[in-house]
């Protein structure tokens, strides 16, 4: 069989670092082909290279039975490669259909001037490839992230016409999507499998299985296995992944302690109306206690999360942490009744880009970093550098950029500036662990189980079932604003996910 | 490199480093920032010399005594705009708010004698506030609402003082010792933008909350999500700058011993070329009280230079027009923008 897409001995050195060593690998037509790795293993210079971003600097690229080497990713579109970022990339002022004949509207446009039921007919036959009813004619803007999603797959699948099958990247889809749109995204993929060749990254192992044919595991810049996914594990390819043998499982809820709920709860939500969304939500969250909470989008926990920490108007209800009413009015007044919140916006709400770690690390309890009334900057670097030290931050640098930090190093930094504090009582996590890399997450998890010890309510917004059950004492459904269900998930006895499921759905 | 399989989590971690893009641009990235912050003093001293190359006696007590003196209005003003631009906004009304505080003095000092200094302060502070909150809480540009309040507060000056020139007699000796004592040379005036200065950069490197600026210019919905009162940095933003355009009024009306509704218009400029020429970044989130120091100095020495080495007074403006858009072409950090409007 001949590949669609074969890589033979692909090198890429940044300066003194090789990141690339050696890969080659093939992709045949038809098939979906999982790309995995730990941030920094390669994946996304490899995926740069064939998206046209990067040249490599040795070894061949072969598509479609030619040798090819993309200067531009136009370049790189002209040759049948579509990509889907992480971040999407549509224009949100626009309609679909403009943008998905954006930068390749051949007779869509003439005279200068665009024909818009040329326009609205294009548009449609792309998004039949991926079945999305989405109508051409909607605002960018005005769609979810799934459909917007899906608008990007079909761009970047019916973009150009070449004389052999495109292939699809897909640079990790699912991070944000909940459960049923990875459902949908599932079937799609498969459909396209039809047409043409898919490569599929992401750090959820799970999925990669179920979506793949076959499996490349990329580690220090090599392909260090090759898998049939149909006959691999999760911990096999986990293994691999990291190079040692993996834990149980990642979460360490064999730490899990039983947590007497006697006394005042730490954090206690009576009757909370708030956003618009979570509607008379009551829960209470004790010393020491994890309890997740799991839900669809517009299930309202994000909104019960936010409110707790001010960020969210309260309508009705009330919040008592330790048995003091707390009406914080914003995040300012939240903090200083002792609760702390990881946003799932790590980029925009979590880190200042541009500061340093050590000023990121001392945004929240500037005080107690900078050594007192009188801070000093070599006082604040040191109590970085003890973090840093602490949490394992790489590079352990504390006047480094946050922003040029890997994900993982950076969600570190932020949960640092939190736990510094003397006065953490209720800890709120927004999804603490979305796209990151699973010894980032082992690591977090392991951090917050300490907290837990050291008496700390945490109230986490799960990004996964496993995760939710995993990490938390306790799990609570919320659906369409209320709250449906609430199990106790002691170590050996969890909940099933299918429990939690049909309280979800 | 680390090429064996590793044990620990920190160990592991650290292969996360050699991701491409912080291991190849981390180098340049330094190398660019020391280079950012010297220029301006390069400039600076290069303006000297070629000055002092065509006028020799440039470099005299005298020239430098005036040369500073000329200087303090500038540096006020651009300190007060320092701390708008530090947040990401701008500040149009500076200018016209210290021509009004010269009024506001004028008005006020023949009966109140030193009293006026603290008075024209406190008045200008709660006017900048007052933009400020404007700003904050219509969620307005700040652009636009500072352009709207360099008319109103111009206005305003051109009413209160008749549309002349008030000469100021009585009360003057409130104000005199700041042109006409002098310490080491320079007058009394120029001392106290050294303090400001120092000040100011005391604050902002020592108080634990001193980089709440810097940080709401970076990233206000995490500085806000961090704990700060976001709002209230801006206002605080809006009202120091007020608070300095009153100050810079005040030594405009010491210098020249009279108040006039459009005493420091022609400022606005050069102000906002000193805060950008100095290396403070018209985005927000990068500056300091230092660089706003030889920022004034680089405008300044255009400004007298200029004239020192015979160029035509009508080409001052086309050089400060240049060097703003230089300065800002040199420090703008474009990774940070994701659109340049």
């Amino acid at each position: 069989m001949t590949s669609l897409l074969e890589l033979r001995n692909v090198t890429k050195k940044f300066g003194p670092n090789t990141v690339l060593d050696d890969v080659s690998l093939s992709i045949a037509p038809n098939e979906v082909v999982g790309l995995i790795g730990e941030n920094g293993a390669g994946k996304s210079t490899l995926l740069k290279i064939l998206a046209g971003v990067h040249r490599q600097d040795g070894g061949r690229m072969v598509l479609g039975g030619r040798e090819v080497s993309f200067g531009s990713p136009a370049d790189a579109a002209d040759h049948g490669i579509g990509v889907v970022h992480q971040e999407q990339s549509l224009l949100p002022n626009l309609t679909v259909g403009q943008n998905l004949i954006l930068g390749h509207e051949g007779d869509t446009a003439r005279a200068g001037f665009l024909r818009r039921r040329k326009i609205r007919a294009r548009a449609q036959e792309m998004l039949s490839v991926v079945e999305s009813t989405v109508d051409p004619g909607a605002l960018t803007e005005t769609l979810g992230f799934a459909q917007r999603q899906m608008v990007e797959v079909a761009r970047a699948v019916g973009g150009r016409q070449v004389e052999h099958p495109p292939l699809l990247i897909l640079d990790e889809p699912t991070s944000v999507l909940e459960p049923e749109d990875v459902e949908v995204l599932h079937r799609r993929v498969t459909a396209l499998k039809e047409r043409g060749s898919v490569i599929f990254v992401s750090h959820r192992l799970d999925e990669v299985l179920r979506f793949s044919d076959r499996v490349y595991v990329l580690r220090d810049g090599k392909v260090v296995g090759e898998r049939i996914a149909s006959a691999a594990t999760e911990s096999e390819l986990y293994q691999l992944m990291i190079g040692k043998g993996a834990a149980e499982e990642i979460y360490s809820s064999e730490r899990k302690q039983a947590v007497p709920r006697t006394g005042t709860p730490t954090l206690s939500v009576r009757n909370l109306t708030c956003g618009g969304k979570a509607k008379d939500v009551s829960l209470d969250v004790h010393a020491g206690e994890i309890v997740s909470v799991v839900g669809v989008v517009d299930s309202g926990r994000e909104e019960v999360a936010r409110a707790v920490f001010g960020a969210v108007p309260v309508d009705s209800g009330t919040v008592e942490i330790d048995g003091q009413r707390s009406a914080p009015g914003s995040p300012a007044d939240a903090v200083r009744s002792g609760v702390a919140y990881v946003p799932a916006e790590r980029r925009v709400e979590g880190m200042i880009a541009g500061a340093t770690v050590a000023q990121n690390i001392a945004t929240v309890h500037p005080v107690k970093a900078g050594g007192g009334r009188i801070s000093s900057g070599a006082r604040v670097e040191e109590t970085a550098r003890g973090w840093i030290e602490k949490l394992g931050i790489r590079p352990a640098d504390p006047d480094a950029d946050i922003a040029r930090l890997s994900g993982g190093n950076q969600q570190k930094a932020v949960v640092a500036k939190w736990i510094l504090g003397d006065g953490l009582k209720v800890l709120v996590l927004d999804h603490p662990t979305r796209g990151l890399d699973i010894g980032a997450k082992e690591d977090l998890y392991a951090v917050f189980r300490d907290l837990s010890d050291r008496g700390v309510a945490i109230l986490v917004l799960a990004d996964t079932l496993d995760e939710a059950i995993g990490l938390g004492h306790r799990v609570i459904v919320m659906r369409d604003g209320e709250i449906t269900g609430a199990f106790d998930s002691p170590p050996g006895n969890p909940p099933s996910k299918l429990q939690l499921l049909e309280k979800m759905m | 490199m680390i090429a064996v399989a590793t044990k620990t989590s920190a160990e592991r971690t650290s292969t996360e480093m050699r991701a491409p893009e912080g291991a190849a641009q981390a180098v340049s990235r330094t190398t660019r920032d020391r280079l950012r912050l010297a220029g301006p003093s390069v400039v600076l001293v290069a303006l000297v010399l070629l000055v002092a190359l065509a006028e020799p006696n440039f470099l005299s007590m005298n020239a430098l005594a005036v040369v500073s003196a000329q200087a303090v209005p500038i540096l006020l003003l651009g300190l007060g705009q320092m701390f708008v631009i530090l947040t990401g906004g701008i500040d149009l009304s500076v200018a016209a708010l210290a021509s009004l505080a010269t009024v506001i003095l004028a008005t006020v000092i023949g009966s109140l004698g030193p009293l006026a200094v603290v008075v024209t302060l406190v008045a200008l502070t709660l006017i900048g506030a007052l933009t400020g909150l404007l700003i904050v809480v219509g969620q307005v540009p700040s652009f636009v609402v500072s352009l709207g309040a360099l008319g109103f507060w111009g206005a305003v000056a051109l009413v209160a003082s008749g549309s002349t020139t008030i000469y100021i007699s009585e009360g003057y000796d409130a104000i005199f010792w700041l042109s006409s004592w002098t310490v080491l040379g320079l007058p009394m005036a120029v001392w106290a933008g050294v303090a400001a200065v120092a000040a100011v950069f005391c604050a902002m490197r020592f108080s634990p909350r001193g980089n709440v600026f810097h940080l709401v210019g970076l990233g206000e919905k995490a500085a806000m999500m961090s704990g700060v009162r976001t709002r209230i940095v801006r206002i605080g933003a809006f009202a120091l700058s007020g608070f300095f355009a009153g100050a810079a009024g005040i030594v405009l009306s010491a210098q020249q011993q009279s108040a006039a509704p459009q005493l420091a218009d022609s400022l606005l400029l050069p102000a906002i070329a000193a805060v950008l020429v100095g290396g403070c970044a018209i985005t927000g989130g990068i500056g300091g009280a230092w660089r706003v120091l030889v920022g004034a100095l680089v405008v300044t020495v255009l400004r007298v230079g200029g004239s020192v080495a015979g160029i035509d007074p009508s080409f001052q403006q086309i050089v400060y027009g240049a060097v703003v858009i230089v300065a800002v072409a040199v420090t703008l950090d474009r990774s940070r923008l994701s659109i340049i409007k």
